[in-house]
């Protein structure tokens, strides 16, 4: 089964939220974890990007590519990307990876590519 | 509700700093009791982001009512990120306004050398949604970065513009004996000029080198007081006259517009609308340039120009010193620098200073009425203050 990134639904409106909140934004009336969980798309546009050159120390490269991606339904979320000349508006699909490890703990998260 | 006065202020060089960090927090204080003619206060406040992490020191309020010999009084610590000192002030003002105290100091510290530049960065990336930002390698300038791209996109700002916030509060902080950077700069320098990729490299594109701050170690410190002990004390009469607070999502990518900055919008609302004062009333602003483009997107903001003409009102040169609004005389958190817990309660020394007269070479001329925004985490939690002279 492919790992997924989840959204959290409120069981009295219905409205999406990433990442998970204690109260739902839209109608503040669930009680704590009156949430469903439902898979992000994987697919949208890169609304915006940098190339981070000094990163945290744990991580190994010399530099990183990032973005925001606005997905089909949407939706927002924060990956890294695997995309060599990044474009604002260029259309991206995701894939979760590993995106940090240190000694004892492995991090998955969303990886976007050209799509 | 009491007026609040400011009585005292003080602050140490924003550099690196090989004294503790308690001390770096007391030696202000002391400067700000002596400009005031205090010796006693009701309550100590202590702004810091990171001593238990940087340090290996929690509780710094009690270390530092300590060591200024002030006990009993009360003190309290005070984390909120970048905002610590603006949120300082804020509670030193709901003390005194309350009737509950009659004086508050007001100190900040922060001593972030203590680590090397890489290290310091991943502190501050705490302060970063742990889950859906920090686990990818989200910084603070990479927030800025994507937010600089956005903001290139639909209004027109270009890296020079960024370069010309840079250049503008390099120039100021040359008149700062404070500051931590007293080095000159050129567009030429450091966009133009063949060596310019070796002197102002990218740190998030497109946010180069010189449109971040320094990594600072520093303090200072405020004194407020009651409106019958200020009048006894004889300093200039500078009032806190508007407080103000608001926040934003933790993330950056849950914001509707992600090119607005709601919090500082609504802390500057609440500010203006106890002082009575609006935007044109200013004479003198702090607003807290972390990032070149932060000072852009604030002065819109906070109303000093319409949304997307903050880099016209630059060119133009109404926010040089002898501009029409001067922005970060100072030097900024650009190139006077970033002690972060410390900033906020820099910000206030600098507008006392100008409302007092005494700011030097860097005096705005009949300066009245100044403004601060001191902005936590990337814009989800800012305090507004508004000051004015009133003899």
């Amino acid at each position: 089964m492919a790992l997924e990134i989840l959204a959290y639904k409120c069981r009295k409106c219905g409205d999406l939220h990433y990442p998970l909140r204690m109260v739902c934004k839209k109608c503040g009336k669930n009680e704590p974890h009156e949430f469903d969980t439902v898979p992000l798309p994987k697919r949208g546009k890169l609304l915006t990007f940098t190339t981070v050159h000094n990163l945290p120390p744990d991580f190994k490269v010399a530099k990183l590519n990032l973005g925001i991606v606005e997905l089909e339904n949407g939706m927002r979320i924060t990956g890294q990307l695997k995309i060599p000349a990044p474009k604002m508006g260029m259309p991206v699909t995701g894939k979760v990876e590993i995106v940090r490890e240190a000694d004892y703990s492995k991090n998955y998260g969303i990886v976007f590519y050209p799509a | 509700m009491r007026e609040v006065y400011v009585v005292g202020i003080g602050i140490t060089s924003f550099t690196r700093l090989e004294y503790p960090l308690s001390e770096i927090a007391a030696y202000p204080a002391m400067v700000a009791l002596k400009d005031a003619g205090l010796s006693k206060v009701d309550h100590v406040y202590v702004a810091n982001m990171a001593s238990a992490r940087l340090n290996h020191q929690s509780g710094l309020a009690s270390a530092v009512v300590d060591s200024l010999s002030l006990t009993p009084a009360g003190a309290t610590t005070i984390e909120n990120g970048p905002a610590s000192g603006g949120s300082a002030i804020l509670q030193g003002f709901l003390g005194i306004a309350s009737g509950m105290f009659d004086v508050a100091l007001v100190t900040g510290a922060e001593r972030l050398r203590e680590v090397n530049n890489l290290e310091a960065t991943e502190v501050v990336a705490a302060l970063a949604h742990p889950l859906a930002e920090q686990i990818y390698g989200v910084t603070l300038p990479s927030l800025a970065a994507m937010f600089t791209r956005l903001y290139m996109q639909k209004y027109g700002v270009t890296e020079r513009h960024l370069g010309m916030v840079a250049v503008k509060n390099h120039d100021n902080a040359l008149d700062n004996f404070y500051a931590h950077l007293h080095e000159k700069i050129t567009i030429e320098g450091i966009l133009d000029s063949p060596e310019a990729s070796t002197n102002n490299p990218y740190v998030a594109e497109p946010l180069r080198f010189f449109d971040c701050c320094p990594v600072s170690d520093g303090g200072a410190c405020v004194i407020l007081a009651s409106k019958e002990v200020a009048q006894k004390l004889g300093k200039p009469m500078i009032r806190l006259a508007g407080v103000g607070q608001a926040t934003d999502t933790h993330c950056v990518h849950e914001r509707a517009e992600p090119t607005d900055l709601l919090a500082v919008r609504g802390a500057a609302e609440q500010a203006y609308k106890m002082s009575g004062l609006t935007p044109s009333h200013v004479h003198v602003a702090e607003l807290h340039d972390a990032f070149t483009i932060l000072e852009i997107a604030e002065s819109e903001e906070v109303g000093f120009f319409k949304k997307g003409e903050g880099h016209l009102a630059l060119e133009r040169g109404e926010t040089r010193l002898n501009g029409k609004l001067p922005i970060n005389t100072s030097g900024g958190l650009k190139a006077k620098g970033h002690p972060v817990g410390a900033t906020g309660i820099g910000q206030a020394h600098e507008i006392v200073l100008q409302l007092r007269g005494e700011a030097g070479k860097r005096q705005v001329k009949e300066a009245q009425v100044g403004f601060t925004c001191n902005f936590g985490g990337f814009g989800n939690n800012v305090v507004c203050l508004i000051f004015k002279r009133e003899d």
